[in-house]
């Protein structure tokens, strides 16, 4: 079949001497919310990063419309994935309004900077991340919750069929991580963007995701849609974490609770650390 | 919204640009202050000439000041605002790449590398005077390249690369003084005043050069503009805008120091200039980052002012214009250490 | 857990944590070795010194200059040796060991690898003491302006620690190598302002921008020796407590040191010390900087054998320094200010390149 358009085939990716990703084949669903998880240091990231042409493989390929993406020039690459990674720095001073411009670089020719296509995208990406009343703030000053939704919606103005975020809520409090979570499912259920994006809380994952990829120690452990990959059985061989899995109350989802069953969650909480 | 907060749209065509008001502003109150300033910097010296004069001769009409202020003081002049303008840009484009204003050609050895090159051609006596600019740029080059080449070890850290740039400029520094030593006394002397960034008898064979290097680069200084804006962001980020940032950084500091050199050539390392010029016109501007044409007139006025202060102030002994820059460029260096807020690394 | 565990505990953790400067912190050696390393080097500083009188512009054979020294004589090389190569050979191991021992201390205190007196522009401050002294004051003799060199190197080296101190992350190696590039530039051209602007004693100043042996008499060696000597003894009296603040502030006052006493009186003997340096020899960078380092990795990290090796091996390198000045370009002599600085920097490269915490 394989019609999606972002693939990855035997994928080797290295930091210096040190392989975290080795061999992996991956597949990402057109128009769906592709959600990976695993824990610290699985590749998660790193994977990210490679979809991304943020690293280069050091074996394999990641290909775009079946096409090498280091073969591509890296300004077409921009006007097809969007990406946003974990701590970008934004220029000093700069105000979010700018910041969300300089979304549509990939666009511009140097005689046209400033387009009805371009204003568009800006009035739009902020209207979505509501930053409107931000736009004459310094991106320096805004809280975690404002900056990260003015980063967000600089990645809208790119204006790309696939978005990837990495760990978009770290640093936010749960309102906030809501927040951005249901933006993103939003942008991907109204506008069929292909979105992939890393987190660590399992329940979130299972929440926002289609599609689910669980990674650990550099390869997939499982895949598919959440409720058929998070099982007990998987939380404890890719956290090493006994725990029970339940319905969640609100969307009938799987909801991890950790704790081994049977026992109090005290004693399963002594029994991990002792 | 119609379009980002501050910025005019100029559109001409099918062609449209943004415009930062703030700063096109700034650029214009530079302008007309620089204006001002070159005139006083004419009026002004052993003899003061009326301003209506000095306006007169710029016009190309008769007049008795006619030798003072065409043939004395405008080759002084213009080598002062060139060389100003030079050495805001280059400061303007090493910071950005940097992204560290502490991080300027002067600080990091590329002036004291261009002084290095041009005495030993001096002293050494292989160079006619012509090409003693090109020599300036390769000594330059070579400095920033030494201090690349100390400074990489996985990656280039950017403290560690300020550190081994003073140390090189140190380095350079001193065998400055070895070739000054080596030297016949009278190139010594003439290598000397030259050193000390004096535009004390600098005239238009010294303009020249630095003027047809930078109209010669003034298409890469377009595409600098731009490219500016795009490495302001981290690695990560400016990479998924779709930037090649490998290039555009070796692009901009070849710019840069290419910039320094040959301004170094022409006036002396004068101290700070390449320091304080970015980031005063970026303070003015308030953009995110430096304004290319508000730093090169920035440059220029903070030159031409010296100067006019350097000949001026102590008559009828002249300073060299280094004095005054260093004086103060030294305590803003300083009040910069003192306020840095350490940003993310990232390479220097 | 008593008092005694906690503090072994805080010993056995803090050197880890918080003593940049060392890679084996506790590094020692004994008496026997140490004296002999002493021993060593004493005898490099006489070959240093034997160097110093026989090479020059004129070589003088080592039997004529020994010959010269102790038995007099009239011929020219006696004459040359007595009064020209012996004044500067004595400056040369004055400077070099009053440089050294406070490069020593300064590192010392500021708990910093490349602390030193040329980089952190305290000698230069102490030339413009000297500057000021001559043009403002007409103050000539060295007994009278060396008390401004102390003054201006007090007020440099206090302004350069306190500006790189501000901001976020204290004084690091940066900080302080940009404040000292700062405040040189700064210091020059202030000198460099005074001196055009009085030009007559033009050639009487150039020696405080560069620092150099040459020209020197006799005389300065005399009047320097007492401020010297104070110094020394300043900063000998504090080697056991320089050796505390190595492992660490909190561990140097749990072992019952007066951490601010120690920094004052340091800073205070390292100041002095360049001021003699530059009093007597002008402004010379990197000596400072090399020898506590050579010294740290020959006799270890006790300060009570790491300041008189240091003691040593200073002048040895300044009279080395001087030695390679003078044959380069004969007949004309390159500025031992110059020669150090040449000698000096690859080793700071090295430095930064190989300690991660200098670039931290």
């Amino acid at each position: 079949m394989t019609g999606n358009r972002l693939r990855a085939e035997g994928l080797v990716l290295t930091y210096e001497d040190r392989t975290v990703v080795d061999g992996l084949d991956l597949e990402i669903p057109d128009g769906q919310v592709t959600v990976i998880i695993g824990p610290n240091a699985c590749g998660k990231s790193t994977l990210l990063r490679a979809l991304g042409r943020l690293l280069k493989p050091r074996r394999g390929s990641v290909l775009l419309d079946g096409t090498e993406l280091a073969r591509i020039p890296t300004k077409r690459v921009a006007q097809e994935i969007g990406l946003l990674p974990q701590t970008p720095v934004p220029p000093e001073g700069i105000t979010v309004s700018e910041l969300v411009t300089r979304g549509r670089q990939p666009h511009h020719k140097w005689w046209q900077q400033w387009t009805e296509a371009d204003e568009k995208a800006v009035t739009e990406a902020m209207d979505r991340t509501e930053t409107g009343d931000l736009a004459e703030r310094p991106v320096d000053e805004l809280s975690g919750g404002q900056r990260q939704r003015a980063w967000i919606a600089m990645a809208l103005a790119q204006d790309t069929d696939l978005l990837l975020l990495d760990e978009p809520t770290t640093y936010l409090d749960i309102a906030h991580q809501v927040e951005v979570l249901d933006l993103v499912r939003q942008l991907n259920r109204e506008r069929g963007r292909t979105v992939v994006v890393v987190l660590h809380d399992l329940n979130q994952a299972a929440r926002y995701a289609d599609h689910l990829i669980a990674m650990k120690a550099g390869r997939i452990v499982a895949q598919g849609a959440p409720g058929d990959v998070i099982t007990g059985d998987l939380v404890q061989e890719v956290f090493g974490l006994a725990s029970v899995v339940v319905p969640d109350p609100v969307t009938g989802g799987p909801l991890v609770v950790p704790g081994a069953p049977g026992s109090t969650d005290r004693s399963a909480r002594i029994g991990r650390h002792g | 919204m119609t379009r980002p907060v501050g910025f005019a749209v100029l559109r001409v065509g099918r062609a449209s640009f943004l415009l930062h008001r703030r700063a096109a502003l700034v650029a214009v109150l530079l302008g007309a202050a620089l204006a001002l300033a070159a005139v006083a910097y004419l009026c002004v010296g052993e003899s003061f000439v009326g301003p209506a004069e000095v306006v007169r001769v710029l016009w190309g009409q008769p007049s008795p000041d006619a030798f003072v202020v065409g043939t004395l003081r405008m080759p002084r002049l213009a080598v002062g605002l060139l060389a100003g303008a030079a050495f805001g840009l280059a400061g303007s484009f090493v910071q950005t790449v940097a992204r560290n204003p502490l991080a300027s050609p002067d600080v990091i050895g590329v002036t004291q590398g261009a002084g290095a090159a041009t005495v030993a051609a001096m002293t050494f006596g292989v160079a006619a005077y012509d090409t003693l600019p090109y020599i300036s740029i390769v000594g330059g080059l070579a400095a920033a390249a030494l201090v690349y080449v100390f400074a990489w070890r996985r990656g280039l850290h950017a403290s560690r690369f300020v550190l081994i740039g003073i140390g090189i400029s140190v380095a350079l520094g001193s065998l400055t003084q070895l070739f000054l030593t080596k030297g016949d006394f009278l190139v010594a002397q003439q290598a000397k005043v030259w050193l000390t960034g004096s535009l004390n008898g600098r005239g238009y064979d010294h303009a020249a050069p630095l003027a047809s290097i930078l109209l010669v680069l003034t298409p890469a200084l377009l595409w600098a503009a731009r490219a500016q804006r795009s490495v302001s962001f981290d690695d990560d980020t400016a990479t998924a805008l779709g930037v090649r940032l490998g290039r555009v950084r070796l692009g901009l500091i070849v710019l840069g120091v290419v910039l320094a050199s040959v301004a170094t050539a022409a006036a002396g390392p004068v101290d700070f200039v390449a320091l304080l010029a970015p980031q005063i016109a970026r303070r003015l501007s308030r953009t995110a980052q430096i304004p290319l044409l508000g730093s090169a007139l920035t440059g220029a006025l903070i030159v031409t002012v010296a100067d006019l202060l350097a000949r001026k102030l102590f008559s009828p002994i002249e300073l060299p214009v280094g004095v005054f820059t260093a004086v103060v460029g030294a305590p803003y260096l300083m009040w910069l250490i003192v306020r840095t807020r350490s940003r993310s690394g990232g390479p220097a | 857990m008593s008092r005694a565990t906690l503090r072994r505990a805080t010993l056995r953790r803090a050197p880890l944590r918080r003593a940049p400067l060392r890679r084996v912190t506790r590094r020692r050696v004994g008496p026997a070795a140490g004296g002999a390393i002493l021993l060593a080097l004493a005898g490099l500083l006489v070959l240093a010194v034997l160097l110093s009188l026989a090479v020059g512009s004129r070589q003088i054979a080592p039997s004529v200059v020994i010959d010269a020294l102790t038995h007099g004589g009239g011929s020219d090389d006696a004459q040359v040796v007595r009064s020209l190569r012996v004044p500067r050979t004595l400056i040369g191991v004055m400077a070099g060991v009053a440089l050294a021992v406070a490069g020593t201390v300064m590192q010392g205190i500021t708990r910093n690898p490349i602390a030193e007196p040329g980089i952190l522009g305290v000698s230069q401050g102490a030339s413009v003491g000297v500057v000021c002294a001559i043009a403002f004051l007409g103050v000539h003799s060295l007994t009278g302006y060396v008390w401004f060199a102390f003054a201006g190197a007090g007020i440099a080296a206090v302004a350069v620690y306190v500006i790189a101190s501000g901001g976020r992350g204290g004084a690091t190696p940066v900080k302080l190598a940009l404040a000292g590039t700062a405040m040189n530039a700064l210091l020059a051209s202030l000198v460099s302002g005074i001196t055009t602007t009085d030009a007559q004693a033009l050639d009487e100043f150039r020696f405080w921008h560069v620092g150099s042996l040459s020209g020197r008499s006799a005389e300065i060696a005399g009047q320097t020796w007492p401020f010297l000597l104070a110094g020394l003894l300043l900063v000998l009296a504090m080697a056991r407590g320089l050796d505390a603040l190595a492992l660490g502030e909190d561990v140097a006052k749990g072992l019952g040191h007066n951490v601010p006493l120690l920094r004052i009186l340091g800073g205070l003997g390292a100041t002095v010390l360049t001021g003699v340096a530059v009093a007597a020899a002008g402004p010379i960078a990197f000596t400072g900087l090399a020898v506590p380092h050579i010294a740290r990795a020959i006799v270890g990290t006790d300060h009570r054998w790491v300041l008189p090796a240091a003691a040593l091996l200073g002048p040895v390198m300044l009279l080395v320094a001087d030695v390679i000045g003078r044959v380069v370009f004969p007949p004309s002599e390159v500025p031992v200010a110059v020669t150090t600085a040449l000698l000096g920097v690859p080793f700071l490269i090295a430095l930064v390149r190989r300690k991660a915490t200098v670039a931290a």
